[in-house]
């Protein structure tokens, strides 16, 4: 039976999108059979950062709604072997989505692929409730802010209440993701650091993710940063996708990554 | 603050500032979350300690640490009625 690891964050913006497709690919590349379901209902996005837009056809309220087969809607990406996307419907009202009928489509994606990864709509209403209630594992994607760190504290005590394990008296796994730190102002302590998010949200850390160009260029191209073996963003998706594998990986110094930038934008 | 940010009067690093305001806004924002009875059970604590004390407030505090929950009640004195 596959795992199934919801993406979300509460407040939107903060790289939801972006850090499920590159998680996506980063277990698929690892030769597991993986499924990105888009639950942004709506405003679907996934699509274009993973490339595969001109491809839709059908989508996830078609399967739902039994317009379609759930492997005529399902999308096998065009470099990663075993990874698979389902769309968000553009079209539809996103209070659509039905619970039972959720629950089936993921209990079937659970029977053909090892890890079912939803990426969560923006705030705290209906797809975001659908995406959390059958999660196994939670990854909670934030940045150093704020309003971000708010967000994310609220998303986690509503997966608490409301997921489907919590009401069966288990607990959901959730791990923190901080997405886009700017390693130079926090050491002019004008950013929160990792620990000071860490302990207002007193979660564990699965990932540091640094503030990186390459992301805009591989969203404008629809590649994920993944592929790209120089980006250090790319880099701690790498590493996410293999703590998530189970294996114990160092985190990146950025101290030491912004070094290597500079001197390489200096003599590269 | 260091003893130099005094003397050459430097600002307050915004980090800590933000780290501390999101912990107390946090602080309240929890206990609604988790505990949708928590305005009826702050009116019936403040009613048991008006019973004895008169008393301005009362605040509950939801604390998340790594191994433990805690609820902070915060009880409030009136200043005006002289203390025994």
């Amino acid at each position: 039976m596959g795992e199934v690891i919801t993406i979300t964050s509460g407040k939107g913006g903060v790289g939801k999108s972006t850090t499920t497709a590159n998680i996506a690919v980063g277990l698929a590349e690892s030769g597991k059979r993986v499924v990105a379901v888009d639950f942004d209902i709506g405003l679907r996005n996934l699509d274009m950062i993973l490339g595969l837009e001109r491809r839709i056809v059908y989508d996830i309220v078609d399967v739902m709604e039994g317009n379609c087969k759930l492997s005529q809607a399902l999308i096998h990406d065009k470099k990663s072997e075993s990874l698979y996307f389902l769309p968000a419907s553009q079209t539809k009202d996103k209070n659509i989505l039905d619970k039972e009928k959720v629950k089936n489509l993921i209990e079937q994606l659970k029977s053909d692929f090892d890890y079912i990864l939803l990426d969560s709509p923006a705030g705290i209403e209906g797809g975001f409730e659908h995406s959390i209630f059958l999660a196994d594992i939670a990854l909670v994607v934030t940045t150093p802010e704020i309003s971000s760190v708010r967000d994310a504290d609220r998303v986690i005590g509503i997966i608490d209440a409301k997921s489907e394990k919590a009401q069966n008296g288990e607990e959901v796994a959730k791990h923190i993701i901080i997405n886009r730190v700017k390693q130079e102002l926090i050491n002019k302590g004008q950013m929160l650091s990792q620990d000071d998010v860490l302990d207002v949200l007193a979660l564990d850390l699965i990932g540091i993710v640094p503030e990186d160009e390459k992301v805009i260029s591989a969203t404008n191209s629809g590649e994920p940063v993944y592929f790209d073996k120089d980006s250090i963003s790319g880099e701690a998706f790498r590493r996410i996708s293999k703590r998530i594998l189970g294996e114990d990986v160092e985190f990146m110094d950025l101290n030491k990554v912004g070094k290597i930038g500079f001197f390489k934008r200096l003599f590269g | 603050m260091s003893l130099l940010d005094k003397i050459f009067g430097a600002k307050p690093k915004s980090a800590n500032i933000a780290k501390d305001r999101l912990k107390i806004v946090l602080a309240h924002e929890r206990v609604g979350a988790s505990y949708p009875f928590m305005d009826e059970l702050k009116r019936e604590i403040l009613e048991v300690v008006k019973k004895y004390i008169s008393v301005k407030d009362i605040n509950i505090k939801k604390e998340r640490n790594a191994s433990i929950d805690m609820l902070e009640v915060e009880v409030m004195l009136d200043e005006k009625t002289p203390q025994k």
